[in-house]
């Protein structure tokens, strides 16, 4: 983890960069936990935001770079005022969150289909969950918790 | 032996690398006509979307054969992602270890 800047003492920056690969998860839950407890988050708040960067890398692993092992994941936590805000960058398949199928929680198990689910908790854990394409510096996800005490 | 009680107990996070195992596991043991499982969270401190999936697919397989898979000992935020994601209507959850054994004594363990 590199902590990157300290502009005005209450704004932070922390960054990590690792490849595609699914045994990085608990480096970057790891990860998570630190920005996001030195940024004054609570035991509850550190919890919402490494599940949704957890779902989030993970589709990242899976759908962007279809198992591949040699991706870059880059993942800066910005505190921000009273928000903290996650950036995950990747330069894999472009998703698109529109063609991932909403789960069905009311569904019974043996009509259940199990897509989509990782976006909803994402959603769930986080204020503000946006995605973003640009060619040629592919996938960006920008996440965004509250900050309460 | 189609009746005994298999319990696992995972340990540590059940993210999308962590899941394999166990789902790995979990069908083994559902081949192998061991379809009472009971699965233990007392070390799990984290279940992810891909751990769900791999419960409900080894449920929806159990379930199939005449068997079930429970859960006990979650901690709260396992609870919560749980009925967040509308899974506690899909296991029969015991808040102990003893409660949910006995629960499949029926069968005669």
């Amino acid at each position: 983890m590199r902590k990157a800047d300290k502009p005005s003492g209450t704004n932070l920056k922390f960054s990590l960069t690792v490849n595609s690969r699914l045994e990085r998860l608990s480096e970057i839950a790891n990860f998570i936990e630190l920005a996001a407890r030195e940024s004054g988050l609570n035991e509850d708040q550190i919890y919402d935001v490494q599940m949704a960067v957890d779902e989030a890398c993970a589709n990242v692993i899976e759908h962007a770079y279809h198992g591949r092992t040699d991706g870059t994941i880059d993942i800066v936590c910005e505190k921000r005022d009273h928000e903290f805000v996650v950036t995950i960058r990747d330069f894999g398949e472009r998703f698109n969150p529109k063609k991932v199928a909403r789960p069905q929680i009311g569904v019974p198990l043996s009509r259940r289909n199990i897509g989509g689910l990782g976006l909803f908790f994402m959603h769930k854990m986080m204020d503000k969950v946006q995605f973003d394409f640009a060619a040629g510096s592919g996938n960006r996800l920008t996440m965004v918790k509250k900050i309460k005490k | 032996m189609k009746h005994d009680l298999i319990v696992l107990t995972p340990t540590g996070r059940l993210d999308a690398a962590g899941a394999r195992p166990l789902e790995a596991e979990l069908k083994a043991h559902i081949a192998a006509g061991e379809v009472n499982i009971l699965i233990d969270f007392e070390d799990t401190p984290y279940i992810s979307s891909d751990g769900l999936r791999a419960l409900l697919a080894a449920q929806k397989q159990a379930k199939k054969r005449g068997g079930a898979l429970k859960l006990c000992c979650l901690n709260h935020r396992l609870s919560e992602i749980f009925e967040m994601s509308g899974f506690d209507k899909v296991f029969e959850i015991y808040a102990s270890r003893e409660q949910a054994e006995r629960s499949f004594a029926p069968l005669g363990g």
